[in-house]
């Protein structure tokens, strides 16, 4: 057996060969870096493809998340969707997902990517290769049909703030948003905002402080089916504003005054905040969607009220 | 320890380290975006600049508190002298002799002080482990991508890195010569005038020189009366002016230290009771007063020059000076990607700073290092119980020197309560001592391969093995630099997956704006006359700047939202993804005109109203 001490003489030369093998194996990556990326070609052949394929409700996921630069290339009516953390969205909104991969990049984590993806989701055809891009078809079994969206159907909305007593101030449709009396941020309107990293367009419904609601009342929202309120405070403003109270929104029936949903969006946690539940059958109800927060600062919600079908139900 | 005078040749070739060094920043500069901190900067140098003029032309006026607070008001969170220096720079080399543009004319200092970096590493790496392991350590710090990138820069991080390698370097010195000493203490003052990281050296520092001045005293009691005195000296100091802190409190403490106070006294107290002790030394044993004269250079010294070279202190030297170190001492936190978590506010990860340097140092050039540093570091250790005592050679005092600063700032910064913004940046002064290291690994191991390979062939020179070996453990660095340049601040090594691995892995990829250069080629090409042009996290400062150097057309005007804006230039951070929703917002798409992307990762991504 060597002794210690013959050893420590070795390791300069063993460092050295270590030293050959990382400098061989750090060439050898740049060397097949350029060979993993995929050409402008490739992505103009993708959006070919996708031209000639796409039907009415398709969607493109990204991966890896972040190979935004897909974007110059596919036609601009398929949503592309790609953020950290869109693995695992059920993107319930669409009956079909193209996902439009680059497995060849170096650290993709692909298992990792499946396994937040595949469950519910089946393959359709063959995968299409162009160069490094990957672009494959999905049935998406978490789709959930939207039969109503408030978000879409905002313009036809009446919009007032509510006191405690009932007492309404209404805020009336500028043909853009419906803007109340006070600060300009008191508005409702979709806009496009981000949840933790998600981006989502949703109803921009800034609470007006004290026990005041802010209150988007909204007909022909359909019985029978699952109904969602999903919403949380936008961008970086759920950090360091402990001092801030929760806000709270809801969604009542505007007739018989009954609480359909409500969730409290607690100060300090991001994301999307959701609750959902079924509505007996019968006609379509009117609803009234609000928002109330104690105090008036920062409390930048946006949020959707969404009426959905049962999962897989005209996928 | 003791230092040792370089070579004549070693100084050449630091000197031609030098040159090259200098001449490649000036040749590769101009692609180098403005980054934000930059843009500030030169509104800084040129306000000093003027201020400089007009004490030519009206110097009663000019040193009045007025006149100096109008010039050296903006940014004064940070001492003065690098920006002093641009100011002069673009003063000369632009507006007098117009040989430079604005913004190389201000960056001329900083790849000046830069340059010295490779040629100090050199020197002491050189002096330590032999002319090889130099040459290593100071090519392989040049093409380290992130160190180019700062190195480009009107900024304080490079200049600073600089600046400690050579207070380091003259400490050293200063163990073989008095004349070494105080260089230590001005370069130190320099140091401390140029960025707040310098004021940790002397915890760096200090207790090498005690150790040193205990072991050279050990035989000789009267100089180990003398250690003890001057160690007593900077004691009884220190605790006066504790008493004195805590007695007035901290706003007392601060309003009462003026010209003629306890406060100042103490201090001059000092200066002389070291200057008293230290010529007693010195009679008594020279060693020993040598080891100790950088610890009172550095004292008294330090505080004069940082006062000295900053004209905003003359007149309210403690007040303004608490007002600087409280900046630093509450510093804001942004915040930061790192491995999938947005870190907005402390405790950060512990191991953030290691993990970083190793995902953006070439991995051909870190495992060098990490080898090199835990050699030292593993010798020290086997050299402590008597069993394992004969296996090693006991590091020198040196080469712990080398090994302490390899990690001091990377250290510091390790904190979780420091802020962890700005990549590779506040820590960059270790990285020169951690390639010193490496340098030391490599050719260790070039050596041993060459005593095997002579015994086929006696005449085997040492440069046939090391010259192909420097090369390949630099081709990978080269390579990437190739790749990302002047990207800097995207650079990830081999270890992360390069860019896009990073990417996966959920890391920053750029802070400062400057990519924004990628654009700007597009923009000028595309945009339509007077168009109205947001370049997101780019100040106005910038903006101006990219026009005065030509690198933006004239015509085209600054927006400041989306909603503003004909063209957008979004800068692709993870906290920042609400602005890019805001153009889809403002311009009713989601589908980008064009922007840069590095390895397939967005860099820049620009929008165009339709």
């Amino acid at each position: 057996m060597r002794s210690p001490r013959s050893f420590l003489q070795a390791l300069p030369l063993i460092g050295l060969g270590v030293f050959v093998l990382v400098a061989l194996l750090c060439l050898l990556f740049y060397a097949r870096l350029p060979g993993r990326l995929p050409s402008a070609a490739d992505y103009g052949a993708v959006s070919e493809r996708l031209k000639a394929e796409q039907r009415p409700g398709d969607v493109v996921l990204l991966f890896p998340w972040w190979t935004e630069r897909a974007r110059l290339y596919l036609p601009p009516e398929v949503p592309v969707v790609g953020y950290f953390g869109s693995d695992r969205d059920n993107l319930t909104a669409h009956p079909r997902i193209w996902v439009l991969g680059q497995p060849q990049l170096p650290g993709t984590g692909e298992e990792g990517f499946r396994k937040a993806f595949l469950p519910g989701r089946t393959t359709v055809g063959q995968p299409f290769q162009a160069g490094n891009l990957t672009l494959t078809l999905y049935t998406n079994g978490r789709y959930r049909p939207h039969r109503f969206v408030a978000s879409e159907a905002y313009a036809r909305a009446r919009v007032y703030v509510e006191s405690p007593d009932g007492t309404r101030r209404p805020c009336p449709f500028d043909g853009r948003a419906h803007r109340c009396q006070g600060p300009s941020h008191l508005y409702v309107a979709p806009e496009w905002h981000e949840l933790y990293y998600e981006p989502r367009r949703c109803l921009w419904m800034h609470p007006p402080g004290g026990p005041d609601r802010l209150v988007v009342e909204l007909d022909g929202v359909p019985s029978g089916m699952g109904l969602r309120l999903e919403g949380g405070i936008t961008f970086e403003n759920t950090f360091n504003r402990s001092h801030l109270s929760n806000i709270h929104m809801g969604v009542d029936d505007a007739k018989s005054g009954e609480r359909l949903l409500d969730v409290v969006v607690p100060q300090g946690v991001p994301g999307v905040q959701k609750a959902e539940r079924s509505l007996p059958p019968g006609e379509p109800r009117t609803v009234k969607i609000w928002s109330q927060a104690t105090n008036p600062e920062l409390r930048h919600l946006c949020l959707d009220v969404v009426a959905l079908g049962a999962p897989g139900e005209g996928a | 320890m003791g230092g040792r005078p370089a070579t004549r040749e070693e100084r050449l070739i630091a000197v031609g380290l030098w040159a090259l060094a200098f001449i490649a920043f000036l040749l590769v500069e101009r692609a180098v975006g403005f980054v934000r901190d930059e843009g500030i900067y030169f509104t800084a140098a040129e306000s000093y600049a003027g201020w400089f003029r007009r004490l030519f032309t009206q110097p009663m006026t000019a040193l009045k508190d007025a006149a100096i607070v109008g010039a050296w008001d903006v940014n004064h969170e940070h001492p003065a002298l690098m920006k002093e220096l641009f100011g002069l720079s673009h003063l000369l080399f632009h507006q007098t002799l117009g040989w430079l543009r604005p913004a190389t004319a201000f960056r001329l200092p900083a790849l000046a002080m830069a340059a010295l970096v490779p040629a100090l590493t050199f020197l002491l790496g050189s002096a330590v482990f032999g002319r090889a392991a130099g040459l290593f350590a100071a090519l392989s710090f040049l093409l380290v991508p992130r160190h180019l990138f700062n190195a480009e820069l009107a900024c304080f991080d490079m200049p600073v890195a600089a600046m400690w390698l050579l207070v380091v370097y003259t400490f050293w010195r200063a163990m073989e010569s008095r004349r070494w000493g105080l260089v230590c203490g001005v370069a130190f003052g320099l140091a401390i005038c140029t960025k707040h990281n310098a004021l940790f050296l002397p915890f760096v520092l200090v207790p090498f020189a005690l150790w040193r001045a205990w072991q050279e005293s050990k035989a000789v009691p009267a100089a180990r009366d003398g250690a003890w005195r001057f160690v007593g000296l900077f004691a009884a100091v220190t605790v006066l002016y504790l008493l004195l802190f805590v007695a007035l409190g901290p706003a007392g403490f601060q309003r009462k230290f003026i010209l003629l106070s306890p406060h100042t006294l103490l201090f001059v107290g000092l200066a002389v009771g070291t200057f008293w002790v230290l010529r007693e030394l010195y009679r008594v044993h020279e060693p020993t007063a040598r080891a100790l004269l950088p610890v009172a250079t550095m004292a008294v010294l330090g505080p004069i020059l940082f006062y000295l070279h900053w004209p905003y202190l003359w007149h309210h030297p403690v007040e303004r000076v608490a007002w600087y170190l409280t900046f630093h001492a509450r510093h804001d936190h942004y915040a930061w990607f790192y491995l999938g978590d947005l870190m907005r506010s402390p405790p950060f990860p512990l191991g953030y700073v290691v993990m970083k340097t190793a995902l953006t140092v070439p991995t051909s050039l870190f495992v060098p290092m990490v080898l090199g540093w835990l050699t030292v570091v593993g010798r020290a250790l086997l050299s402590l119980p008597p069993r394992t005592r004969e296996w090693v050679r006991r590091p020198s005092i040196t080469e712990l020197l080398v090994g302490v600063n390899a990690v001091a700032s990377i250290a510091i910064i390790s904190h979780p309560r420091v802020p962890h913004f700005g990549g590779v940046k506040h820590w960059l002064p270790s990285m020169p001592f951690l390639g010193i290291l490496a340098g030391m690994a490599v050719v260790s191991g070039c050596a041993a391969l060459v005593e095997q390979l002579r015994a086929r062939r006696p005449t085997l020179p040492f440069a046939a093995v090391a010259v192909p070996v420097f090369a390949l453990l630099m081709a990978p660095a080269l390579l990437g630099l190739v790749r990302v340049w002047p990207y800097g601040t995207a650079f990830y090594s081999e270890l992360a997956g390069g860019v896009p691995g990073a990417a996966s892995l959920g890391m920053q990829r750029q802070f400062w704006s400057s990519h924004v250069t990628g654009v700007l080629p597009w923009i000028n090409e595309h945009a339509k006359p007077h168009a109205r042009v947001y370049l997101h996290e780019v100040t106005g400062y910038s903006f101006q700047h990219y026009q005065d150097n030509g690198m933006l057309r004239r015509d085209l005007q600054a927006a400041w939202s989306p909603s503003d804006a004909d063209i957008v230039a979004y800068q692709y951070h993870q906290e920042f993804r609400e602005h890019e929703l805001n153009v889809w917002q403002a311009f009713g798409t989601r589908t980008p005109a064009t922007g840069l992307y590095l390895d397939e990762t967005p860099q820049i991504v620009v929008y165009q109203r339709p």
